[in-house]
Protein backbone atom coordinates (compact mmCIF):
# COMPACT_ATOMS: atom_id res chain seq x y z
CA UNK A 1 0.00 0.00 0.00
CA UNK A 2 0.86 3.46 -0.75
CA UNK A 3 0.69 5.80 2.04
CA UNK A 4 -0.23 9.65 0.90
CA UNK A 5 0.24 11.81 4.13
CA UNK A 6 -1.10 15.83 3.63
CA UNK A 7 -0.58 18.31 6.56
CA UNK A 8 -3.30 19.38 7.60
CA UNK A 9 -3.57 22.96 5.62
CA UNK A 10 -2.82 20.93 2.18
CA UNK A 11 -5.85 18.19 3.54
CA UNK A 12 -8.38 20.63 2.55
CA UNK A 13 -7.80 19.12 -1.13
CA UNK A 14 -9.19 15.71 0.48
CA UNK A 15 -12.38 16.72 2.04
CA UNK A 16 -10.00 16.86 5.57
CA UNK A 17 -8.39 13.54 5.34
CA UNK A 18 -4.42 13.25 6.24
CA UNK A 19 -3.83 9.54 5.65
CA UNK A 20 -4.75 7.86 2.88
CA UNK A 21 -3.32 4.62 1.79
CA UNK A 22 -3.93 3.27 -1.79
CA UNK A 23 -2.96 0.15 -3.60
CA UNK A 24 -0.70 1.67 -6.25
CA UNK A 25 2.79 1.24 -8.38
CA UNK A 26 4.17 3.79 -11.10
CA UNK A 27 5.07 7.48 -11.29
CA UNK A 28 3.96 10.12 -9.20
CA UNK A 29 1.80 11.78 -11.90
CA UNK A 30 0.01 8.66 -12.14
CA UNK A 31 -0.70 8.34 -8.39
CA UNK A 32 -2.16 11.66 -8.29
CA UNK A 33 -3.86 10.96 -11.29
CA UNK A 34 -5.81 8.13 -8.84
CA UNK A 35 -6.08 10.33 -6.01
CA UNK A 36 -7.82 13.14 -8.17
CA UNK A 37 -10.35 10.80 -9.40
CA UNK A 38 -11.09 9.84 -6.13
CA UNK A 39 -11.31 13.38 -4.30
CA UNK A 40 -12.18 15.24 -7.70
CA UNK A 41 -11.40 18.89 -8.91
CA UNK A 42 -10.79 20.33 -5.99
CA UNK A 43 -7.75 18.61 -5.22
CA UNK A 44 -6.66 19.00 -8.91
CA UNK A 45 -7.17 23.16 -8.50
CA UNK A 46 -5.64 23.05 -4.94
CA UNK A 47 -2.14 21.04 -5.61
CA UNK A 48 -1.69 21.42 -9.34
CA UNK A 49 -1.45 25.16 -11.42
CA UNK A 50 -3.37 25.01 -14.83
CA UNK A 51 -0.64 23.66 -16.72
CA UNK A 52 0.00 20.39 -14.71
CA UNK A 53 3.29 21.22 -12.59
CA UNK A 54 2.91 21.56 -9.01
CA UNK A 55 1.58 24.28 -7.17
CA UNK A 56 4.61 26.32 -5.49
CA UNK A 57 3.72 26.38 -2.42
CA UNK A 58 3.12 22.31 -2.17
CA UNK A 59 6.42 20.10 -1.30
CA UNK A 60 5.54 16.69 -2.31
CA UNK A 61 8.29 14.11 -0.64
CA UNK A 62 8.33 10.56 -1.85
CA UNK A 63 10.47 8.07 0.77
CA UNK A 64 11.25 11.54 2.28
CA UNK A 65 13.12 12.66 -0.50
CA UNK A 66 12.18 16.10 -2.05
CA UNK A 67 10.34 15.19 -5.46
CA UNK A 68 12.18 18.12 -7.01
CA UNK A 69 15.40 16.00 -6.14
CA UNK A 70 14.18 12.69 -7.55
CA UNK A 71 12.45 13.07 -10.75
CA UNK A 72 9.85 15.38 -10.32
CA UNK A 73 6.55 14.52 -11.09
CA UNK A 74 8.19 11.47 -12.82
CA UNK A 75 8.98 10.01 -9.97
CA UNK A 76 8.74 6.45 -9.01
CA UNK A 77 6.31 4.96 -6.77
CA UNK A 78 7.20 1.56 -5.52
CA UNK A 79 4.12 -0.30 -3.85
CA UNK A 80 4.59 0.48 -0.08
CA UNK A 81 5.76 4.37 -0.51
CA UNK A 82 5.17 7.14 1.45
CA UNK A 83 4.32 10.46 0.16
CA UNK A 84 4.31 13.54 1.89
CA UNK A 85 2.56 16.91 0.72
CA UNK A 86 3.31 19.60 2.97
CA UNK A 87 3.41 23.33 2.78
CA UNK A 88 6.21 24.98 1.60
CA UNK A 89 7.34 26.77 4.72
CA UNK A 90 11.05 25.66 5.31
CA UNK A 91 13.55 27.29 7.82
CA UNK A 92 13.76 29.98 10.11
CA UNK B 1 -6.14 45.91 23.73
CA UNK B 2 -4.24 45.46 20.10
CA UNK B 3 -4.33 46.96 16.91
CA UNK B 4 -3.91 43.45 14.79
CA UNK B 5 -6.36 43.91 12.10
CA UNK B 6 -5.74 39.97 10.21
CA UNK B 7 -3.79 38.06 8.13
CA UNK B 8 -2.87 38.70 4.54
CA UNK B 9 -1.58 36.45 1.75
CA UNK B 10 1.28 37.23 0.53
CA UNK B 11 0.50 35.42 -2.62
CA UNK B 12 -2.94 35.76 -3.05
CA UNK B 13 -4.00 38.77 -1.04
CA UNK B 14 -6.33 36.43 0.52
CA UNK B 15 -7.30 37.67 3.96
CA UNK B 16 -8.39 36.16 7.57
CA UNK B 17 -8.91 36.75 10.79
CA UNK B 18 -5.66 36.45 13.12
CA UNK B 19 -6.16 32.56 14.19
CA UNK B 20 -4.04 29.96 14.37
CA UNK B 21 -3.01 29.65 10.73
CA UNK B 22 -0.20 28.46 9.32
CA UNK B 23 -0.63 29.13 5.47
CA UNK B 24 -3.29 30.75 2.72
CA UNK B 25 -6.43 28.69 3.03
CA UNK B 26 -6.75 29.39 -0.43
CA UNK B 27 -3.32 28.94 -2.15
CA UNK B 28 -0.96 27.92 0.55
CA UNK B 29 1.53 30.50 0.37
CA UNK B 30 2.99 32.91 3.45
CA UNK B 31 0.69 34.83 5.53
CA UNK B 32 1.73 38.04 7.02
CA UNK B 33 -0.31 40.46 9.93
CA UNK B 34 -1.90 43.57 9.11
CA UNK B 35 -2.90 46.11 11.82
CA UNK B 36 -5.04 48.78 12.07
CA UNK B 37 -2.01 51.15 11.08
CA UNK B 38 -4.67 54.53 11.51
CA UNK B 39 -5.16 53.32 15.24
CA UNK B 40 -1.38 52.61 15.81
CA UNK B 41 -0.49 56.18 14.54
CA UNK B 42 -2.24 57.44 17.42
CA UNK B 43 0.21 56.26 20.21
CA UNK B 44 2.82 55.11 18.22
CA UNK B 45 4.91 58.67 19.39
CA UNK B 46 8.71 59.54 18.82
CA UNK B 47 8.12 61.16 22.26
CA UNK B 48 6.04 58.47 23.88
CA UNK B 49 8.52 55.56 22.79
CA UNK B 50 11.54 57.21 24.70
CA UNK B 51 9.74 56.00 27.87
CA UNK B 52 8.77 52.92 27.23
CA UNK B 53 10.04 49.47 29.09
CA UNK B 54 13.54 48.40 27.40
CA UNK B 55 12.63 45.36 25.49
CA UNK B 56 11.09 44.46 22.02
CA UNK B 57 7.49 45.36 23.41
CA UNK B 58 7.72 48.83 23.13
CA UNK B 59 6.72 48.26 19.78
CA UNK B 60 3.60 46.81 21.55
CA UNK B 61 0.98 48.36 18.88
CA UNK B 62 2.91 46.86 15.46
CA UNK B 63 3.34 43.17 17.35
CA UNK B 64 0.32 40.70 17.33
CA UNK B 65 0.19 39.86 20.87
CA UNK B 66 -3.34 40.65 22.53
CA UNK B 67 -3.44 39.62 25.74
CA UNK B 68 -0.43 40.91 27.53
CA UNK B 69 0.21 38.41 30.52
CA UNK B 70 0.71 36.06 27.36
CA UNK B 71 4.17 37.53 27.24
CA UNK B 72 7.24 35.61 28.48
CA UNK B 73 9.85 38.45 30.07
CA UNK B 74 13.30 37.42 29.25
CA UNK B 75 14.29 41.24 28.49
CA UNK B 76 14.56 40.87 24.49
CA UNK B 77 15.81 43.58 22.28
CA UNK B 78 16.63 47.02 22.60
CA UNK B 79 20.60 45.38 22.01
CA UNK B 80 23.89 48.48 21.75
CA UNK B 81 24.22 49.57 17.79
CA UNK B 82 27.65 50.21 17.87
CA UNK B 83 29.18 52.73 15.70
CA UNK B 84 32.14 50.57 14.18
CA UNK B 85 34.37 53.45 13.39
CA UNK B 86 37.74 51.10 13.14
CA UNK B 87 35.98 48.81 11.04
CA UNK B 88 35.03 51.55 8.56
CA UNK B 89 38.54 52.39 8.07
CA UNK B 90 39.61 48.95 7.82
CA UNK B 91 36.65 48.30 4.77
CA UNK B 92 36.48 52.27 3.78
CA UNK B 93 33.40 52.99 4.77
CA UNK B 94 32.45 56.50 6.48
CA UNK B 95 29.80 55.12 8.76
CA UNK B 96 29.16 51.35 9.89
CA UNK B 97 27.24 50.87 12.34
CA UNK B 98 26.74 47.24 14.03
CA UNK B 99 23.59 46.15 15.73
CA UNK B 100 24.67 43.65 17.94
CA UNK B 101 22.14 40.91 18.42
CA UNK B 102 24.65 38.44 20.34
CA UNK B 103 23.81 40.06 23.56
CA UNK B 104 19.84 38.85 23.70
CA UNK B 105 19.43 36.89 26.42
CA UNK B 106 20.32 33.10 24.32
CA UNK B 107 22.70 35.07 22.51
CA UNK B 108 21.12 35.53 18.86
CA UNK B 109 18.17 37.60 17.39
CA UNK B 110 16.24 34.74 17.27
CA UNK B 111 14.67 35.35 21.23
CA UNK B 112 12.50 38.35 18.91
CA UNK B 113 10.56 35.92 17.12
CA UNK B 114 10.36 33.68 19.35
CA UNK B 115 8.56 36.15 22.00
CA UNK B 116 5.92 36.38 19.95
CA UNK B 117 5.46 33.17 19.18
CA UNK B 118 5.42 31.77 22.16
CA UNK B 119 2.73 34.74 23.67
CA UNK B 120 0.47 33.11 20.86
CA UNK B 121 0.99 30.05 21.90
CA UNK B 122 -0.04 30.75 26.14
CA UNK B 123 -2.63 33.18 24.28
CA UNK B 124 -4.52 30.37 22.60
CA UNK B 125 -3.27 27.39 25.52
CA UNK B 126 -1.40 25.04 23.00
CA UNK B 127 0.19 22.04 25.30
CA UNK B 128 3.68 22.30 24.11
CA UNK B 129 5.93 24.43 21.60
CA UNK B 130 9.06 23.66 19.76
CA UNK B 131 11.15 24.63 16.40
CA UNK B 132 12.93 23.26 13.67
CA UNK B 133 16.44 24.83 14.18
CA UNK B 134 19.68 25.37 12.35
CA UNK B 135 20.81 25.94 16.30
CA UNK B 136 20.24 29.26 17.59
CA UNK B 137 16.34 29.10 17.24
CA UNK B 138 16.73 26.33 19.27
CA UNK B 139 17.87 27.60 22.39
CA UNK B 140 15.34 30.54 22.14
CA UNK B 141 12.51 28.46 21.99
CA UNK B 142 13.99 26.24 24.77
CA UNK B 143 14.51 29.25 26.87
CA UNK B 144 11.22 31.15 26.46
CA UNK B 145 9.04 27.78 26.78
CA UNK B 146 11.38 27.13 30.18
CA UNK B 147 10.11 30.48 31.51
CA UNK B 148 6.60 29.68 30.09
CA UNK B 149 6.99 26.87 31.74
CA UNK B 150 5.56 24.66 28.09
CA UNK B 151 7.15 21.30 27.01
CA UNK B 152 9.63 21.88 24.56
CA UNK B 153 10.61 19.72 21.44
CA UNK B 154 13.84 20.71 19.13
CA UNK B 155 14.17 18.84 15.66
CA UNK B 156 17.77 19.56 14.60
CA UNK B 157 20.27 18.39 12.50
CA UNK B 158 22.37 15.58 14.60
CA UNK B 159 25.59 16.55 13.03
CA UNK B 160 25.05 20.15 14.41
CA UNK B 161 28.21 22.23 16.65
CA UNK B 162 27.78 20.23 19.77
CA UNK B 163 27.21 23.58 22.14
CA UNK B 164 23.92 24.25 19.90
CA UNK B 165 22.39 20.84 20.58
CA UNK B 166 23.33 21.01 24.19
CA UNK B 167 21.92 24.20 25.41
CA UNK B 168 18.58 23.52 24.49
CA UNK B 169 18.79 20.39 26.79
CA UNK B 170 20.05 22.68 29.43
CA UNK B 171 16.82 24.26 29.20
CA UNK B 172 15.11 21.36 29.64
CA UNK B 173 13.87 20.91 26.31
CA UNK B 174 13.84 17.33 24.26
CA UNK B 175 16.21 17.54 21.79
CA UNK B 176 15.62 15.06 18.27
CA UNK B 177 18.89 14.58 16.48
CA UNK B 178 17.88 14.12 13.22
CA UNK B 179 19.81 12.22 10.88
CA UNK B 180 19.83 14.19 7.61
CA UNK B 181 20.24 18.28 6.77
CA UNK B 182 18.34 20.72 8.88
CA UNK B 183 15.37 20.55 5.88
CA UNK B 184 14.69 16.81 6.67
CA UNK B 185 14.28 18.43 10.22
CA UNK B 186 11.89 20.33 9.35
CA UNK B 187 10.06 18.17 7.05
CA UNK B 188 9.42 15.78 9.69
CA UNK B 189 9.02 18.40 12.60
CA UNK B 190 6.19 19.57 10.30
CA UNK B 191 4.73 16.40 10.34
CA UNK B 192 5.05 15.96 14.11
CA UNK B 193 3.18 19.31 14.85
CA UNK B 194 0.64 18.88 12.90
CA UNK B 195 0.33 15.18 14.29
CA UNK B 196 0.13 16.45 17.87
CA UNK B 197 -1.37 19.29 17.95
CA UNK B 198 1.97 21.55 19.20
CA UNK B 199 2.96 25.27 17.77
CA UNK B 200 6.15 24.85 16.54
CA UNK B 201 7.26 29.00 15.80
CA UNK B 202 8.59 28.57 12.87
CA UNK B 203 6.18 26.49 11.40
CA UNK B 204 2.44 26.57 12.57
CA UNK B 205 3.12 30.15 14.44
CA UNK B 206 5.62 31.04 11.67
CA UNK B 207 2.72 34.47 10.42
CA UNK B 208 3.43 35.20 14.34
CA UNK B 209 6.78 34.52 14.22
CA UNK B 210 7.68 36.81 11.97
CA UNK B 211 6.73 39.99 13.39
CA UNK B 212 9.17 39.75 16.37
CA UNK B 213 12.23 40.00 13.81
CA UNK B 214 11.17 43.66 12.22
CA UNK B 215 11.83 44.85 15.63
CA UNK B 216 15.86 44.43 14.33
CA UNK B 217 14.25 47.58 11.86
CA UNK B 218 12.84 49.17 14.97
CA UNK B 219 15.34 49.40 17.25
CA UNK B 220 18.11 50.66 14.56
CA UNK B 221 15.73 53.46 13.38
CA UNK B 222 15.05 54.72 16.80
CA UNK B 223 18.91 54.39 17.95
CA UNK B 224 19.94 56.65 14.72
CA UNK B 225 17.67 58.99 15.71
CA UNK B 226 14.64 58.16 13.92
CA UNK B 227 16.42 57.70 10.64
CA UNK B 228 16.59 54.23 8.36
CA UNK B 229 20.46 53.75 7.18
CA UNK B 230 20.98 53.78 3.67
CA UNK B 231 22.18 50.26 3.48
CA UNK B 232 21.10 47.17 5.96
CA UNK B 233 23.34 43.71 5.30
CA UNK B 234 21.26 40.59 6.52
CA UNK B 235 22.66 36.78 6.72
CA UNK B 236 19.86 34.93 4.71
CA UNK B 237 18.55 31.33 6.22
CA UNK B 238 15.40 30.67 5.10
CA UNK B 239 15.16 34.35 4.46
CA UNK B 240 12.26 35.48 6.85
CA UNK B 241 14.15 38.21 8.40
CA UNK B 242 14.91 40.08 5.53
CA UNK B 243 11.81 39.51 4.69
CA UNK B 244 10.03 40.99 7.98
CA UNK B 245 12.59 43.83 8.05
CA UNK B 246 11.15 45.35 4.61
CA UNK B 247 7.71 44.70 6.37
CA UNK B 248 8.68 46.91 9.32
CA UNK B 249 9.76 49.33 7.08
CA UNK B 250 6.63 49.12 4.97
CA UNK B 251 4.92 49.77 8.49
CA UNK B 252 6.86 52.80 9.37
CA UNK B 253 5.80 54.54 6.08
CA UNK B 254 2.71 54.07 6.13
CA UNK B 255 2.33 55.45 9.75
CA UNK B 256 4.57 58.45 7.74
CA UNK B 257 7.51 57.82 9.74
CA UNK B 258 10.16 57.16 7.09
CA UNK B 259 9.87 57.48 3.31
CA UNK B 260 12.83 55.61 1.33
CA UNK B 261 13.81 52.06 2.42
CA UNK B 262 16.64 50.91 3.28
CA UNK B 263 18.90 48.75 0.38
CA UNK B 264 18.35 45.45 1.95
CA UNK B 265 21.73 43.12 1.06
CA UNK B 266 21.18 39.50 1.96
CA UNK B 267 24.04 37.19 2.08
CA UNK B 268 24.73 33.96 2.61
CA UNK B 269 27.57 31.31 2.76
CA UNK B 270 28.35 30.17 -1.12
CA UNK B 271 28.49 26.63 0.25
CA UNK B 272 24.39 27.28 0.71
CA UNK B 273 23.02 29.81 -0.84
CA UNK B 274 19.63 29.15 -2.75
CA UNK B 275 18.70 32.61 -1.85
CA UNK B 276 21.27 34.24 -4.14
CA UNK B 277 21.28 31.99 -7.03
CA UNK B 278 17.72 32.86 -7.15
CA UNK B 279 18.06 36.64 -7.14
CA UNK B 280 20.72 36.71 -9.80
CA UNK B 281 18.17 34.37 -11.91
CA UNK B 282 15.51 35.94 -14.07
CA UNK B 283 12.50 33.93 -12.21
CA UNK B 284 13.46 35.48 -8.86
CA UNK B 285 12.73 31.23 -7.39
CA UNK B 286 15.18 30.41 -4.81
CA UNK B 287 17.13 27.38 -6.45
CA UNK B 288 17.42 24.61 -4.03
CA UNK B 289 20.32 23.28 -2.49
CA UNK B 290 20.24 19.56 -1.51
CA UNK B 291 23.62 19.31 0.36
CA UNK B 292 24.45 22.38 2.00
CA UNK B 293 28.14 22.76 2.92
CA UNK B 294 29.74 25.70 5.22
CA UNK B 295 31.32 27.03 8.36
CA UNK B 296 27.74 28.85 8.39
CA UNK B 297 25.55 26.26 9.80
CA UNK B 298 23.07 28.26 11.21
CA UNK B 299 22.20 29.75 7.71
CA UNK B 300 22.62 26.47 5.95
CA UNK B 301 18.66 25.83 4.48
CA UNK B 302 18.94 23.89 1.58
CA UNK B 303 15.12 25.27 0.56
CA UNK B 304 14.54 28.58 2.10
CA UNK B 305 10.48 28.98 3.11
CA UNK B 306 11.10 32.37 2.39
CA UNK B 307 13.47 32.89 0.33
CA UNK B 308 11.12 33.90 -2.98
CA UNK B 309 9.51 36.88 -0.38
CA UNK B 310 13.20 37.69 0.05
CA UNK B 311 14.35 37.96 -3.06
CA UNK B 312 11.34 40.59 -4.03
CA UNK B 313 12.33 42.94 -0.63
CA UNK B 314 15.82 42.59 -1.93
CA UNK B 315 14.92 43.96 -5.07
CA UNK B 316 12.20 46.51 -4.26
CA UNK B 317 14.87 48.07 -2.01
CA UNK B 318 17.75 48.11 -4.56
CA UNK B 319 20.03 46.12 -2.29
CA UNK B 320 21.62 43.10 -3.74
CA UNK B 321 22.69 39.56 -2.93
CA UNK B 322 25.82 38.26 -2.08
CA UNK B 323 27.73 34.52 -1.37
CA UNK B 324 31.16 35.29 0.36
CA UNK B 325 32.90 31.32 0.37
CA UNK B 326 33.94 30.00 4.56
CA UNK B 327 37.58 31.76 4.51
CA UNK B 328 36.62 35.08 3.75
CA UNK B 329 33.29 34.11 6.23
CA UNK B 330 35.75 33.53 8.95
CA UNK B 331 38.21 36.45 8.01
CA UNK B 332 35.02 38.58 8.61
CA UNK B 333 34.11 37.33 12.21
CA UNK B 334 37.95 37.37 12.91
CA UNK B 335 37.88 41.07 11.30
CA UNK B 336 34.89 42.30 13.75
CA UNK B 337 36.31 40.99 16.78
CA UNK B 338 39.51 42.70 16.51
CA UNK B 339 38.20 45.51 14.84
CA UNK B 340 35.40 46.20 17.14
CA UNK B 341 35.49 43.46 19.85
CA UNK B 342 32.52 42.02 19.25
CA UNK B 343 32.88 37.87 18.76
CA UNK B 344 29.95 37.03 16.06
CA UNK B 345 28.96 33.67 14.57
CA UNK B 346 30.14 32.87 10.91
CA UNK B 347 26.68 34.18 10.35
CA UNK B 348 27.97 38.01 11.24
CA UNK B 349 31.00 37.24 9.43
CA UNK B 350 29.26 36.63 6.51
CA UNK B 351 27.71 40.05 6.54
CA UNK B 352 31.42 41.22 7.41
CA UNK B 353 32.55 39.48 4.31
CA UNK B 354 29.76 40.97 1.80
CA UNK B 355 30.49 44.39 3.02
CA UNK B 356 34.27 43.95 2.22
CA UNK B 357 33.12 42.58 -1.54
CA UNK B 358 30.31 45.03 -2.19
CA UNK B 359 33.49 47.89 -1.46
CA UNK B 360 35.97 46.02 -3.78
CA UNK B 361 33.09 45.83 -6.42
CA UNK B 362 31.60 48.95 -6.04
CA UNK B 363 28.04 47.48 -4.83
CA UNK B 364 28.46 49.59 -1.59
CA UNK B 365 29.65 53.27 -1.64
CA UNK B 366 31.72 54.75 1.05
CA UNK B 367 29.47 57.40 1.45
CA UNK B 368 26.68 55.24 2.15
CA UNK B 369 25.46 54.73 5.67
CA UNK B 370 25.60 50.83 6.61
CA UNK B 371 23.98 48.97 9.46
CA UNK B 372 25.57 45.27 9.84
CA UNK B 373 23.45 42.79 11.45
CA UNK B 374 25.37 40.86 13.96
CA UNK B 375 22.71 37.88 14.52
CA UNK B 376 24.69 35.51 16.55
CA UNK B 377 27.31 34.85 19.31
CA UNK B 378 30.59 33.46 18.20
CA UNK B 379 30.58 31.39 22.03
CA UNK B 380 27.81 28.85 20.11
CA UNK B 381 30.55 27.82 17.14
CA UNK B 382 33.62 27.31 18.61
CA UNK B 383 34.78 24.14 16.33
CA UNK B 384 35.38 26.29 13.83
CA UNK B 385 38.60 27.63 14.87
CA UNK B 386 39.94 23.85 15.17
CA UNK B 387 42.01 24.69 12.22
CA UNK B 388 43.31 28.36 12.62
CA UNK B 389 43.81 28.43 15.81
CA UNK B 390 46.57 25.22 16.89
CA UNK B 391 46.10 23.83 20.74
CA UNK B 392 48.51 26.02 22.93
CA UNK B 393 51.48 23.65 24.94
CA UNK B 394 51.77 24.38 28.72
CA UNK B 395 54.32 27.04 29.40
CA UNK B 396 55.63 26.42 32.60
CA UNK B 397 55.45 29.49 35.56
CA UNK B 398 58.74 31.14 35.12
CA UNK B 399 59.78 34.12 33.31
CA UNK B 400 62.72 32.21 31.27
CA UNK B 401 60.11 30.12 30.09
CA UNK B 402 57.54 33.23 29.60
CA UNK B 403 60.32 34.79 27.64
CA UNK B 404 61.03 32.24 25.72
CA UNK B 405 57.43 31.20 24.79
CA UNK B 406 56.97 34.98 24.05
CA UNK B 407 59.83 35.31 22.03
CA UNK B 408 62.47 38.10 24.42
CA UNK B 409 61.10 41.25 25.36
CA UNK B 410 58.95 43.14 23.32
CA UNK B 411 59.76 47.22 23.10
CA UNK B 412 56.90 49.72 22.13
C1 LIG C 1 22.52 33.80 13.63
C2 LIG C 1 21.51 33.74 12.53
N1 LIG C 1 21.47 34.75 11.65
C3 LIG C 1 20.59 34.75 10.63
C4 LIG C 1 19.70 33.71 10.43
C5 LIG C 1 18.79 33.74 9.24
O1 LIG C 1 17.45 33.96 9.56
P1 LIG C 1 16.32 33.56 8.54
O2 LIG C 1 16.19 32.07 8.58
O3 LIG C 1 15.11 34.26 9.09
O4 LIG C 1 16.70 34.05 7.19
C6 LIG C 1 19.71 32.64 11.31
C7 LIG C 1 18.75 31.54 11.09
O5 LIG C 1 18.70 30.51 11.60
C8 LIG C 1 20.62 32.66 12.41
O6 LIG C 1 20.67 31.66 13.30
ZN1 LIG D 1 -3.13 32.79 -0.84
Amino acid sequence: MVRLVLASPIAVATRGEREIEIEFEGTLRGLFDLVTNRYGKPFQQRIFEGDGALKRFVNVYVNGEDARYLRGLDTPIPRDATVDLLPAIAGG
Amino acid sequence: MGYVRGLRCRACGAEFPAVQLAVCESCFGPLEVTYELSAVRDSFRRADLAERPRDLWRYRELLPVLDESARVDLAVGCTPLRRAADLGEALDVREIWVKDDTVNPTYSFKDRPVAVAVAKAREWDLPAIGCASTGNLAAATAAAAAKAHLPCYVFAPASLEPAKLLVPRIFGATVVPIEGTYDDANRIALLTADRRGWGFVNINLRPYYAEGSKTLLFETWEQLGFELPDVIVVPLGSGLLLTSLEKGFRELRELGEVADPPRLVGTQAAGCAPIVQGFESPDGRPKPVRRPETVAESLAIGDPGSGFEAIQAMRATRGFADAPNDPDILDGVRLLARAEGVFTEPAGGTTVATLRRAREDGRIDRDERVVLLITGSGLKTPAVWRDAFQPLAPVPPNSAAVDAYLGGLHHG
